[in-house]
């Protein structure tokens, strides 16, 4: 007998991804993701001056908003063969890298961090005991008995006066919560300072890019940010000094909190480590630029298939044919007309809608592959693939990862335990490790080049007769996202997203291969199918980020989502 | 650093859902703020909204809402209101809005010391550049509905002797009225 779940956000005007598991003795046995919501934004930008594509790209997503201006003017610029300044990559490297790490700490700390933390179980938490753990685990200055006392003290006023406020939702005392009262106490305690951390993070955002969430410096062939070390208006050695100093304090967050509240949970639950593997085919490209050429990356991209860590295919450059050639997407089981699988030059975006059937059209999202391959992208693929070609600081990162929650679990662990649930909330931690050491030496890079006089920042584009063809791609928090332009005579006749919660939430195709949420759930426990925790557990795991779209507030809204055991 | 934020919500890639943003800029067209003031379009931010609300003095933001009344009517909304609801389920870091922002500020003692919303119900939220005439109609209400939050607050608010031009990057074709 087997029990079917819906787990169905009706949130704002229309939900974004429902997830519907088939339960069979308290194990899933199938699954389907389904994007609810129609985007084909992409249409909005036909007829425009590539130039200006990026400014619509960023709005695709108010979360992931530099990631898709990034990617657009790499796909212009790949189309253009056009080299950009080192001044230009450098910049645009410390936005990447600023609003990366800010957003794998807010996943974390406040999306993801409660589906293992029990908040109430803290109220039982002996503060000393607590400090006692941190300090062994830690020397964050953060730490100490009265600020546990003070955070312990909040949250008993509010369950006294009823109000759990945030927290009202949570699947607080279910049974698959596993953590000892004082580390509950302690991730609460982090949670509230890591807000602070976020707006650091914004800050080098806004001293870059100029303003944020939406930033205001890019170019087709560069950026706009004028550098003249003598002007208080223009980018100048206290603001990269500003932004050092932001830099540095966010490392030692991630180094002394993050990093070891990550262990700690991986640790404590090791069962999560060989559950949600799914798809073990793993895609991501090389980003971090070190010149202006697109030839040379701080970080490594590549293919693995299989989970098979001895054999990486590398993605090398901008341009590379390997990349270029083998992404397709399907339609078979999406609300498009048509069954096609198709490159991306080659797509149209003409919607069908009909109802949700499990075993036709049931997701907006489109399936892409990669040679016709289901791939798993995001942190996990970047640091296999790394790791599977030696790059040293993933390599460190992850080595001292496997230590320290081997020694929390008494167990050892293997990179294998990385295709997993816990394995990708342990992947994006290593890759905010190995981040924030590069974003040191992409601040030396670019303060020695501008030291060394060099305040160049733009080159101009120009767009020839007739029909060019580019696609830029970027190595964005959520994995591996491509834009794909087709210009003739200067304006934009065909455009193209492929994001990288596509690659993940996609449904099946032609082939009926499920995407990497749907297998990922297969082989979950579900200890309570009213309160399907671990469903969810697996779906944060990947940093779900679909609707890309819209947002009316609901204010009166008396439900704003809805689980449906049937 | 700034201790009041003038802040406008919403996807201007999505017809009616870009009010906030619209009523932004008509507002710089035709206002001054002191250095005291943040005026600032955030978009569709999430819980990315945290660092503007956060050990803030006063929060006005601009956004659509979604209410039983017809498109384009105009609804204030106080904290309190703001927070009576509680949060749902969260799946993708779209869901936690301000709702869900104000209350884990709330939480951790840095909820905004007061905070409005100036909302207006929308007609149409699929993709699409241009609002609709009877929520573009709203914009001047909207707009007075700022100022007038402003003025109560005791911040000065100086009109423009020549309004600035009123052109959104995203549409050649969006009229913002006066």
């Amino acid at each position: 007998m087997s029990t079917h779940i819906t787990v169905d956000p009706v949130t704002r005007i229309e939900g974004h991804l429902r997830i519907d598991v088939e339960v069979d003795h308290g194990v899933v046995t199938k699954a389907w993701s389904s994007g609810q919501m129609f985007r084909g934004i992409e249409r909005i930008l036909q007829g425009r001056d590539p130039r200006d594509a990026w400014l619509f790209t960023q709005r695709f997503c108010g979360v992931c908003t530099t990631v898709h201006a990034i990617a657009s003017v790499r796909a212009v610029e790949n189309a253009l063969h056009l080299e950009i300044p080192k001044n230009a990559e450098y910049i645009r490297n410390l936005i990447v890298i600023a609003h990366a790490l800010h957003d794998h700490i807010v996943h974390f700390y406040q999306l993801s961090a409660l589906d293992w933390v029990d908040v109430v179980s803290a109220l039982k938490a002996d503060p000393a005991k607590t400090n006692a753990l941190a300090t062994s685990l830690s020397d964050w200055p953060g730490n100490s008995t009265p600020q546990f006392q003070a955070v312990k003290d909040r949250l008993a006023g509010f369950v006294a006066r009823g109000q759990l406020g945030i927290f009202t939702n949570g699947y607080w005392g279910h049974s698959a919560m596993k953590l000892a009262p004082e580390v509950n106490l302690l991730a609460v305690s982090h949670y509230l300072q890591a807000l602070d951390y976020q707006r650091k993070a914004n800050q080098v955002v806004a001293i870059l890019g100029g303003k944020t969430p939406n930033i205001q410096n890019l170019a087709v062939g560069g950026v706009a940010n004028a550098i003249n070390l003598d002007n208080d208006a223009t980018l100048n050695m206290t603001k990269l000094y500003q932004v050092k100093e932001l830099l540095d304090e966010m490392k030692a967050f991630i180094e002394q909190v993050y990093f070891v509240d990550v262990c700690a949970v991986a640790g404590m639950y090791p069962d999560w480590l060989k559950v949600g593997a799914g798809v073990t085919n793993y895609l991501s490209v090389p980003d971090l630029p070190l010149d202006s050429t697109g030839r040379n990356f701080d970080f490594p991209g590549g293919t693995i298939f299989n989970g098979d860590l001895s054999h990486v295919t590398p993605i090398t450059t901008f341009g590379d044919p390997y990349f270029q050639k083998n992404v397709s997407e399907s339609i078979a089981h999406s609300w498009y007309d048509g069954d096609w699988q198709r490159h991306p030059y080659e797509e149209d975006t003409v919607p069908k809608y009909s109802d949700y059937n499990a075993d036709g059209k049931y997701s907006w999202i489109k399936a892409p592959r990669f040679d016709g391959h289901v791939m798993q992208v995001g942190p996990l693929a970047q640091v296999l693939v790394g790791f599977a070609q030696g790059h040293e600081p993933t390599k460190r990162w992850a080595v001292k990862t496997l230590a320290t929650a081997g020694k929390i679990a008494g167990a050892t662990l293997t990179p294998a335990v990385l295709h997993s649930t816990l394995g990708r909330h342990a992947a994006r931690m290593i890759r905010c490790c190995v981040l924030s050491e590069l974003a040191a030496k992409h601040w030396t890079l670019l303060a020695e080049n501008i030291g060394r006089g060099d305040t160049t920042i733009f080159n101009e584009p120009v767009f020839p007769k007739g029909e060019q063809q580019g696609f830029g791609f970027h190595e964005a928090p959520r994995g591996t996202l491509s834009h794909w332009i087709v210009i003739e005579n200067g304006t934009i006749k065909n455009y193209q997203a492929v994001v990288p919660s596509t690659w993940n939430a996609g449904p099946r195709d032609a082939k009926n291969q499920p995407g990497p949420y749907e297998a990922s759930l297969v082989g979950n426990p579900v200890a309570d199918t009213e309160k399907p925790l671990e469903v969810i557990r697996t779906i944060h795991s990947f940093d779900p980020c679909i609707a890309c779209a819209i947002h009316t507030l609901d204010v009166d809204g008396h439900e704003v989502s809805r689980v449906r055991a049937l | 650093m700034p201790t009041t934020y003038v802040l406008s919500l919403g996807n201007v890639l999505m017809s009616d859902d870009g009010l906030g943003p619209a009523v932004l800029r008509a507002f710089e067209a035709q206002y001054v703020v002191g250095p005291d003031v943040e005026v600032i379009d955030l978009g569709t931010p999430g819980l990315d909204l945290s660092p503007w609300l956060a050990d803030a003095d006063r929060v006005i933001l601009i956004d659509t809402v979604k209410a039983e009344l017809p498109p384009g009517s105009l609804r204030l909304y106080k904290k309190e209101h703001l927070l009576s609801r509680a949060p749902g389920v969260r799946v993708s870091p779209h869901d936690p809005g301000v709702k869900e922002t104000l209350l884990a500020l709330d939480f951790a003692g840095r909820a905004p010391r007061d905070i409005e919303l100036i909302g207006v119900v929308p007609a149409v939220t699929t993709m699409g550049l241009d609002l609709t005439p009877e929520v573009a109609a709203a914009i001047p209400a909207a707009v007075h509905a700022v100022v007038a939050a402003l003025e109560r607050a005791g911040i000065a608010v100086r009109a423009r002797p020549e309004p600035l031009a009123v052109d959104p990057w995203w549409s050649t074709d969006v009229k913002i009225p006066a």
